[in-house]
This record gives C-alpha cells, sequence and structure tokens, in this order.
C-alpha cells in the first residue's frame, strides 16, 4: 500500500547536522516534499529530530534524522523555507532552539503560559531558557498603520488574529498569529494504539473528519498489521470524494458570500449541505465520523447502496455542474476574483504549498496520485492544476475537482466491492521493533500526513500531524499583499484553512 | 442573470418545517436505552468501550453531556442496552438533564421574563474557543435556506454588543479563555450562555488534555447545554427554540404557534 510506509527505526543511525541538511536540501531539489518535520524525546534528555520526504513519484517516501541537543540545533528553514512553522512548533514543544530561525515566535503558546512550559521537553533534560514573547514585525515609514483583528472574528468561524500594516488601503503585510486553538491534540494520541487515536483523528479538524480519519485507521492498521480489505478501503476513498464535493461547495458558497454573489451563496450552501447528507447516509453523521474502524469500515457503514449513492450523485452532481457554471461565467465574478490574491507559483514552491492552494499556483502535486491508497491506485484520479494563483484560479480548481470527483464516483461505485468492509477478527500485534509509520492522505484542503513512531511493545511514543493548513498559513500572508484590506475576506476564504488543523 | 434567476425560480422551496421527524437512517442521533442496559453486565460492557467515560456503570446512565456520538456502546453491546436511533432531537438545558437512565429529565423552558424579552428576537455572538470546527460548521448551517435561522427571528451577530448572548463550541482551550471572557463582559444583561456540543459542555475527547478547561461551565455560567459531537442542526434548532418554548410540543397553551 503506497499510502503508509514502514521505517524500521532500529535498523537507522541518526545523521549528523551537515548530513541532515544535506538529505533535506537534496531532497527537496529532486523534487520531494517535505511531509512533516517533528522532534521526538527518545530518552531522558535526548531528542531527535525526523523529518519525512517523499513525493517526487508515486509511492517515494525517504527519512533521515538527526540528534540534537536539549539546547539549540541548527535551523534547517534556510535551506528548506517550509519548515519554517514545523521549526517554531518544535520550539514551542520541547524548548528546543532552531539556531538562527528567521522568526522564532511562539506558535502554539500565548502569554499566561509559564514561560518554562514545554509539553513534549518531559523530565531529565537542562532547565530550558524561558519562551520568549511574541514579537510582531514592524513596519515603518510614512503613514503605515496597523489593524489587528480577532481572535474573535465578525463570522462563525474559529479564533484567530490578524495584524495587518498597511498604507492607506493597501496591505504591505500580513501577521498571522495563531495557538488559539491548541489543545494538546498530539499529545493525547500517545500510547496503546486504539480506536482512541481514530476517535481523536476525527477532531483534529471538524470538516475533515474522512481525510483525517482514513490516514489515522490506516496508519495503525499498518503498525497493528490488520490492513483493510479492497471494500472497506474503497469506501474510505467513496466518503473522502464525498468530504471533498461537500467542501468545495461550501467554499464555493463562503467565495460568493464574501462578494456579496447571492445566488452562489445561498445555492452552494444547500449543495454543500445536500453532500452533507450524503455522508450522513453513508456513516451516520453529517461529517463522516464513524466511518472507520481499525481493520475495516464501521457496522453502519454504507448506510446507502452503490446503486442508490450513485443516483443521488447524478442529481447533486448536475446541480452543482449548473451553479458552478453560472457563478464562474458571470463577470461581475470573474472581474472580483480575477487577479486578486495572487500566490506566485514561485513562492507556493518554496513555501512546500499543498492541496488546492498549492495547485492553484501551479504545484502539480495531489497525494492521491502521489501516495495513492488501494482504490485510487485502481482508478487513478485527474489533478487539476492551474497557473494563475488568484482567488479566480483557486475558486476554479475547485469547481474542477468536484467535476473531477463526480466522474470519479460514478466509475468507482459502478465497479464492484471485493472482499468484506467489515474489521478484522483476531488479535492485532505490533510491528516487534522501533517502527516509524507514515500515513498521507489527500484531504479536501490538500495533502494530510499522520506519523507515528511506535516503540517494540506497540505503544505509539510520539504522533505528528501535519494538516495541509499547517503548510499553507504562512501562503495567505503573501498572497494578499499589495491587495486591498477589504479584499483580506475574499483572499482568506479561497485558502479556506482550518486553523484547529494547524494549532492542534 | 437570468440564468440565476431561472435558477432560483427552478429551485422552489428548500426550507425544513417544523416539527420535523426523524433523519434517515443510519444517522446516530438521540440514544435509547433498552431495558436490557440495567440487567447484568451490559452497563460495563458499553462503559469499558466508552473512550469518553459517557457510561456510567453503577448509576446505569450515559451522560451526553460527555458523549461523542460515536456508536462504539452500540456495537459492544449488539444494540441491547444502548442504540442509537434517527431521532434529532435531544434533551438540553442544565448539565442534570443531559443525563439519562431508566428516566430521561425533561428539558426545561427559559422564565417568563427571558422568554418574554428574548423569545422572538434573540441576537447570538458565537465564539469557538477551542472546539475542531465542527459544531461551528452547524451553528454556521443554521443560517442557510435549509434551516433559515433567521425566520424565527434568531440570528448570529458579529458583536457582542449586538448581542443578548454567546453561543460557545470547543472545550475552551486556554489560549482562548481570555477572550471568551471578555466577550461574555462586552454582552449587555440580561444575557444568556448557550455551550454547544460535548467539548463544550464536557471538554469531549479532549478532556483532560493540559490546554484545555473541559467546558464552558468552568469558565462562564452556562444557561444550555446542547448535546452532540457535533449537534446537527435540527438538533441545535430543536433546542434553542424548545428553551423559548416556540417548538411544536413545547409550547404551552397560551402561545401562538409559530409559522414555518
Amino acid at each position: 500500500m503506497r499510502c503508509v510506509h514502514l521505517f524500521d527505526l532500529d535498523a537507522v543511525n541518526p545523521l549528523g547536522d551537515a548530513p541532515f541538511r544535506t538529505f533535506l536540501a537534496g531532497g527537496i531539489a529532486a523534487g520531494d516534499r517535505l511531509l512533516a518535520l517533528f522532534a521526538e524525546r527518545c530518552g531522558p534528555g535526548r531528542f531527535l529530530v525526523h523529518a519525512a520526504l517523499g513525493g517526487s513519484f508515486p509511492g517515494k517516501y525517504s527519512h533521515g534524522c538527526v540528534e540534537v541537543s536539549p539546547k539549540s540545533f541548527p535551523t534547517l528553514t534556510d535551506v528548506c523555507p517550509g519548515a519554517h512553522w514545523f521549526e517554531r512548533e518544535i520550539y514551542d514543544m520541547f524548548g528546543i532552539l532552531p539556531q538562527g530561525h528567521p522568526e522564532l515566535n511562539p506558535l502554539r503558546f500565548h502569554e499566561g503560559w509559564e514561560k518554562r512550559f514545554f509539553p513534549m521537553r518531559g523530565d531529565g533534560s537542562p532547565s530550558p531558557e524561558p519562551r520568549r514573547g511574541y514579537r510582531f514585525l514592524q513596519v515603518r515609514g510614512e503613514g503605515i498603520h496597523e489593524i489587528a483583528v480577532g481572535p474573535v472574528h465578525a463570522g462563525i468561524i474559529e479564533p484567530g488574529h490578524f495584524r495587518f500594516s498597511c498604507a492607506g488601503e493597501t496591505i504591505q503585510n500580513l501577521e498571522i498569529q495563531l495557538g488559539y486553538q491548541h489543545k494538546g491534540t498530539e499529545s493525547l494520541f500517545t500510547g496503546a494504539p486504539g480506536m482512541r487515536q481514530l476517535l481523536l483523528s476525527e477532531s483534529i479538524s471538524g470538516d475533515t473528519a474522512v481525510g483525517h480519519s482514513n490516514a489515522c485507521a490506516r496508519l495503525l492498521e499498518q503498525v497493528l498489521g490488520t490492513p483493510a480489505e479492497h471494500a472497506a478501503e474503497k469506501w474510505r476513498s467513496v466518503a473522502l470524494e464525498v468530504e471533498r464535493i461537500a467542501n468545495h461547495c461550501g467554499d464555493l458558497g463562503g467565495l460568493s458570500t464574501d462578494i456579496g454573489y447571492l445566488f452562489g451563496a445561498s445555492h452552494f450552501s444547500r449543495l454543500r449541505g445536500t453532500a452533507l447528507n450524503l455522508l450522513m447516509r453513508l456513516t451516520g453523521n453529517r461529517f463522516g465520523r464513524g466511518l472507520n474502524r481499525i481493520g475495516g469500515i464501521g457496522p453502519r457503514v454504507p448506510g446507502i447502496g452503490a446503486e442508490d449513492l450513485l443516483t443521488e450523485l447524478a442529481r447533486l452532481g448536475s446541480e452543482v455542474e449548473e451553479a458552478g457554471s453560472v457563478l464562474l461565467e458571470a463577470p461581475s465574478v470573474v472581474a472580483r476574483m480575477e487577479g486578486t490574491g495572487r500566490l506566485l507559483a514561485a513562492t507556493a514552491k518554496t513555501l512546500q504549498i499543498v492541496g488546492v492552494v498549492g495547485r492553484a499556483s501551479g504545484r502539480d502535486i495531489d497525494a492521491r496520485r502521489d501516495f495513492p491508497s488501494p482504490c485510487f491506485e485502481e482508478h487513478p484520479p485527474r489533478v487539476v492544476v492551474a497557473a494563475e494563483g488568484d482567488v479566480l484560479a483557486r475558486a476554479r480548481i475547485r469547481y474542477e475537482e468536484m467535476r473531477s470527483s463526480f466522474r470519479w464516483l460514478s466509475k468507482v461505485l459502478s465497479s464492484p466491492f471485493a472482499g468484506t468492509s467489515s474489521p478484522h477478527a483476531g488479535p492485532a500485534s505490533g510491528p516487534g521493533r522501533r517502527t516509524l509509520a507514515v500515513s498521507v492522505e489527500e484531504g479536501w484542503r490538500g495533502e494530510i500526513v499522520h506519523a507515528a513512531i511506535v516503540e517494540g511493545n506497540g505503544h505509539i511514543v510520539r504522533y505528528k500531524i501535519a494538516d495541509p493548513s499547517f503548510h499553507n498559513w504562512p501562503g495567505l500572508s503573501f498572497a494578499v499583499q499589495k491587495n486591498v484590506v477589504s479584499d483580506f475576506p475574499l483572499c482568506n476564504k479561497s485558502f479556506n484553512l482550518s486553523y484547529s488543523g494547524a494549532d492542534l | 442573470m437570468f440564468e440565476s434567476i431561472v435558477g432560483r425560480k427552478r429551485k422552489g422551496k428548500a426550507t425544513v418545517s417544523l416539527p420535523f421527524g426523524n433523519l434517515p437512517e443510519p444517522f446516530r442521533g438521540m440514544p435509547v436505552i433498552d431495558p436490557d442496559f440495567f440487567y447484568g453486565e451490559t452497563a460495563e460492557t458499553c462503559a469499558r468501550i466508552c473512550e469518553t467515560q459517557a457510561i456510567d456503570p453503577k448509576a446505569q446512565t450515559l451522560d451526553l453531556g460527555r458523549c461523542i456520538f460515536c456508536g462504539l456502546c452500540e456495537e459492544a453491546c449488539g444494540a441491547r442496552g444502548i442504540r442509537f436511533s434517527p431521532d434529532p432531537h435531544m434533551p438540553y438545558g442544565k448539565r442534570e438533564h443531559l443525563v439519562i437512565g431508566d428516566t430521561t429529565p425533561e428539558s426545561p423552558i427559559a422564565d417568563r421574563t427571558l422568554r418574554s424579552l428574548l423569545g422572538r428576537s434573540l441576537h447570538l455572538r458565537e465564539v469557538s474557543a477551542g472546539g475542531c470546527n465542527g459544531c461551528d460548521l452547524e451553528a454556521q448551517a443554521l443560517g442557510n435556506p435549509v434551516f433559515d435561522l433567521q425566520r424565527f427571528g434568531i440570528d448570529f451577530v458579529a458583536s457582542p454588543r449586538h448581542a443578548d448572548g454567546l453561543l460557545v463550541t470547543g472545550p475552551v482551550s486556554r489560549n482562548m479563555k481570555e477572550a471568551l471572557i471578555k466577550t461574555y463582559e462586552a454582552v449587555a444583561e440580561p444575557r444568556i450562555v448557550i455551550a454547544t456540543g460535548a467539548c463544550a459542555i464536557s471538554g469531549g475527547i479532549f478532556r483532560g488534555s493540559y490546554a484545555v478547561e473541559d467546558g464552558v461551565g468552568s469558565v462562564l455560567p452556562v444557561d444550555v447545554y446542547i448535546p452532540g459531537c457535533p449537534p446537527h442542526p435540527l438538533t441545535l434548532l430543536s433546542a434553542l427554540l424548545g428553551f423559548f418554548a416556540r417548538y411544536p410540543g413545547k409550547i404551552p397553551p397560551s402561545f401562538p404557534t409559530p409559522r414555518t
């Protein structure tokens, strides 16, 4: 299965600082992308930093690790700018300083936390330096003013703080301060692998319950040696595409709301509901919770047969097609979206931007093709890429991806389902050796990466989640530069990133 | 322009009417406790598999404020103790109204003063305080043409200064505690606090984490808890209307029935 990979850590020697840098820089230069960079406490006062790369060809994974001192390690952001936020996270969770990092602001912890509190540092390390406070970048010049927004926003959305530095109406710099949704999610994943992790994975980002739980389920199954059968895998991928359709509809509705285009707003918010209701018919929950069990899918899944689902999808598909073409051909809509919030292809590549946003800026990456799960191996997806990188491109990518998903679903649902979908009975066993498991799934926002370090006794000692939002938030700051402040909501909606998934 | 008008005309009305019935299977809504739950090992079997300690095998109760509706207990007991019905109506109210066992407590109605002040015009400020966004999305969905919350005179507003109360989601992350309290203080009295979803009620699946407050109740006085993970928009709607005595079946005889 090319969507999950196990590395035998007992057979791996940590690299030195210089070879680790070369490994990272070389991998990126060869077309791999940074799946995750994270630290691990492997004993009292002993820490490793792991990097997982891959994707330059289908099923390509590579791993490297370096032992770092409890105090600091040389930053990797200079050779791989996409590591920028990962290093801030390492600092926040472990208290290990990435030496030379260009912007080491806390990512997770605000004022009010104990300044020496680093939740994953554990005992046995020398006392860390107190955490530095958050320093906003000051833009200076005549007429420059700041606008602070959030954490509580005007709409019904998650909390985050945005600080704009503007000259008149034009945004010169946007600083994004997150962490408000931090709930210690990764720490809750440690321990014996079981349903607990799977239920948690459904709550990493509520709108991506299927994407995250698919990634988590496959990871746990590989670790326990109980992979799901073909039929179960097929329903997982079907649910994934229905989730994609629901959320892309929601985004097109949200974009319509932000430009005051009521036709699009009301139609797409209703169509999103229709798609969510299909997910509910499949899984018993509008967000697809309860889809997965370890080794298969839930006993109530699928609550709707392939044929009925096909009929419903055909109806939904034609409505989406109709509403989407009206929306994206309306001159007032095109005029408003075209050229707005442009994220240049070079920036997207440098920052390792993934998913819809990446593909709208020329990044030809899609985990369904690059790390295919069994069903996508059998029925390859169509990857839609655009070059413009503006709001319009991101809207068009969503529309085209939905159309592809409808076609893909009609093909897959008309083909036979082999094997059983119910979970395996019988005892599951761990890998017996220290293992790093990496699991990748293309959620509707983009690439979801779950990585777990499992000890020989089968216990998970470190669980790392990389939601696509984590890669993409820095991109938003670049996309809004030189745009007017009033276009920020539109730009933000066109990214539509998860706060919970980034803050964990 | 013309296409959009034609599109609207062709679609017709999409809004649901009151009262609504069950949702299609296999929706996991209001749990039904069967007599078997009270005999033998059934309650223990259900409690053992529950990851949020929603089931108390001694008291033989199920706390909907902790339940994340995952369905594992139903699977463990073969649906003989607990089974999830497709009914979106759930108990709401104070904490004790959410604990069900051999009897289900009746959900409360707001007192006369609150009903006369807010019953026909309720403006809420939504605060997402550390959740996964699931509850927020369902609260947002209340505004779409299907649920159309505004027809009842209820709406979400941008500023707490314009609001009669808060609808809070999430376990209250430590990073959101201060912002939540400030938002609450900005709402004029009389104000109500509604806590929505397992996280906001008890911390849900995140209970016990170093970074959360295990629910809104430990930070603010809560008037109404609404269970679910996340609550279906119809669950939210029936609780909001029920609390203000505006849901059919919850309406005292002297009240006019709302038009839907």
